[in-house]
């Protein structure tokens, strides 16, 4: 830990004061307000909170595509103004470049930089062995497994070496099992680069697996509801998701979601519907049967 | 195939680092390709019915509603074809009618790509020429020929200039289309590599746009031939076109078909011509 400090290290992303607020016809509708949050230099932070809770807003309001209403969005003390390659971002959709080969979409970032073809060319294949891709530099995205393509979005968010990781429910797409593996590997990539990590997710396990801290969000308009400290020792093992400390944190983190999920979805479910549900099916369909 | 399966040597002492035989790699391929070689024998097998069904109902002079007493046979056509393929007057026909393709067409190209692309980047641009364009589309290229006449000094202009209009309208809003279909994501994430402005449109804008861009000139291209034709037969002396018409003048049916066939087999070549570009630009289509 101390080598870390004694390295000056960068990404210190601050959000202070933060609303946001876009126009609707019936006037402006809130959908991040009154939001706090920072990343110390080298933290993992993730963000968890029920859908349309404006988590994925405010990831995108640090990477610089939204504008805040309110407040201030910093990384390192200087304000965000827009998107930029200091703060790579990783998408759930993966969103890879289908006309570049997987070479030439870790590239691209050194291109804009303008680094010579032969120089981008020797950083992204290093890059794309550290990822265990370096077989399928010729290929393009369309050809990949998902797993696959999101290991490119992240070397090719990597690529130009940003003070901050930013990644919005980047294994929302993936199965069970991948998800697992790419849960590994960005842990692995994050203790090498010691990059300052901003996590968005649905899924609470992964969110406590990976994190040093967690951000619970409330329902719309989101703020923070809870912080929640992760204090489980690294590396983490996947055994470790069995253990009483993180099925503690786990059910601590579950309550506060599903109080907030059940609000965004307008109450509890009433008793009487589900009485009404209370069918038999026998294998038949529930259209069938009503 | 036994035979040359049997033909080459093999030395069997390592049985897996064996190559496979030239007979397994040809029963191989059979099997990987038999669909294809399915559609091209039945595609050979159904253009050979139809010259037959042609020479019958020919042969025959058939009249059944449709009248065949005056449509050349196959055969006609053929003799007439043997004896144009040696006739300079023809090949004028036919390169003439390829060269106002060229210039109609690539000027169609040249202006409506770059105007669908930047239309669609700027808003300013599309707002000011979109309701032009939304109004002259919907007029046929043919409807312009009077047009046209009193526009271009020319004749040789004129035909050059309905061709262009003809192929000018798919290729601007196809290359529009493509750029309002471009996923907003993908230019987020070039943004988040540092991509500015330009480097957005050239990185991001035109490739993805280009599928649709190539849809464009696929269409722009069958509209070009069929406005050549048209104007061609209205207002040329020279070019496949008149050639048809004049034929028709001048009872000389065995050589309508033969136009008609030109002009046929002129606007598949060109169309091939565009799917081939369209594979080299664009390779990460490729299956």
């Amino acid at each position: 830990m101390s080598e870390i400090l004694t390295k000056a290290p960068q990404g210190h992303i601050e959000v202070r004061n933060f609303s946001l607020s876009y126009d609707s016809i019936e006037g402006p509708v809130q959908a991040v307000t009154d939001t706090q949050i920072h990343v110390k230099p080298g933290e993992f932070v993730s963000i968890v909170g029920p859908s349309g809770c404006g988590k994925s807003t405010l990831l995108n309001a640090v990477a610089g595509f939204l504008k805040p209403t309110t407040g201030i969005v910093t990384v390192d003390g200087e304000r965000v103004n827009g998107p930029s390659a200091e703060r790579g971002m990783v998408f759930q959709q993966y969103s890879l470049f289908p006309w570049k080969t997987v070479r030439e979409n870790v590239e691209f970032g050194l291109k804009m930089r303008g680094m010579p073809r032969s120089q981008r060319e020797r950083a992204a294949r290093t890059l794309l062995g550290l990822a265990g891709l370096e077989a399928f530099e010729k290929h393009y995205p369309e050809k990949l497994s998902g797993g696959m393509k999101q290991r490119v979005g992240i070397v090719r968010a990597l690529a130009t070496g940003p003070k901050v990781l930013l990644l919005d429910e980047p294994f929302g797409a993936l199965d069970a099992q991948t998800r697992v593996i790419m849960q590994q590997i960005l842990t692995n990539m994050w203790q090498r680069l010691k990059i300052s990590v901003l996590f968005v997710t649905h899924d609470i396990d992964e969110a406590i697996f990976l994190s040093d801290r967690v951000y619970c969000m409330t329902a719309r308009p989101g703020s923070i509801k809870a912080e929640i400290p992760i204090p489980l020792e690294r590396p983490r093992q996947q055994s470790m998701m069995m253990s009483s400390e993180f099925l503690a944190l786990r059910r601590g983190l579950m309550s506060l979601i599903r109080e907030e999920s059940i609000k965004a979805m307008g109450g509890e479910i009433s008793d009487m519907g589900m009485q009404g549900l209370n069918i038999e099916l026998h294998g038949h369909s529930l259209a069938d049967v009503i | 195939m036994p035979a040359i399966a049997e033909a080459g040597p093999v030395p069997a002492i390592t049985p897996p680092a064996t190559p496979p035989s030239f007979g397994t790699l040809a029963l191989r391929w059979y099997r990987l390709n038999r669909g294809g070689l399915r559609a091209i024998a039945i595609g050979v097998i159904s253009l050979l019915a139809f010259l037959l069904v042609w020479h019958l109902l020919t042969t025959y002079r058939v009249v059944f509603f449709v009248r065949f007493t005056n449509v050349p046979s196959p055969l006609a056509v053929y003799a007439s074809f043997t004896k144009a393929i040696h006739d300079p007057k023809f090949l004028m026909h036919i390169l003439l009618s390829c060269r106002r393709i060229l210039v109609g067409f690539s000027l169609a190209a040249i202006v409506g790509v770059p105007l669908g692309l930047i239309m669609g980047r700027f808003k300013l641009v599309h707002e000011i020429i979109f309701p032009v364009a939304e109004v002259l589309r919907p007029i046929p290229a043919i409807a312009w020929v009077p047009m046209a006449i009193m526009l271009w000094p020319t004749n040789e202009q004129s035909i050059v200039f309905i061709t262009f209009l003809g192929s000018f309208f798919p290729i601007l809003v196809n290359t529009l289309h493509g750029m309002t279909m471009v996923d907003p994501v993908l230019v987020r994430a070039a943004q988040c590599l540092g991509a500015r402005e330009r480097a957005i449109f050239r990185e991001v804008y035109f490739p993805a746009s280009l599928p649709h861009i190539f849809t464009g000139l696929t269409v722009g291209m069958g509209v070009a031939w069929v406005s050549l034709i048209a104007a061609e037969m209205i207002s040329g002396q020279y070019g496949i076109g008149y050639f048809t018409w004049e034929a028709y003048s001048l009872v000389q049916y065995a050589d309508i078909a033969l136009g008609m066939i030109a002009i046929g087999v002129l606007g598949l070549g060109s169309s091939l011509l565009i799917r081939g570009a369209g594979q080299l630009v664009m390779p990460w289509r490729l299956k």
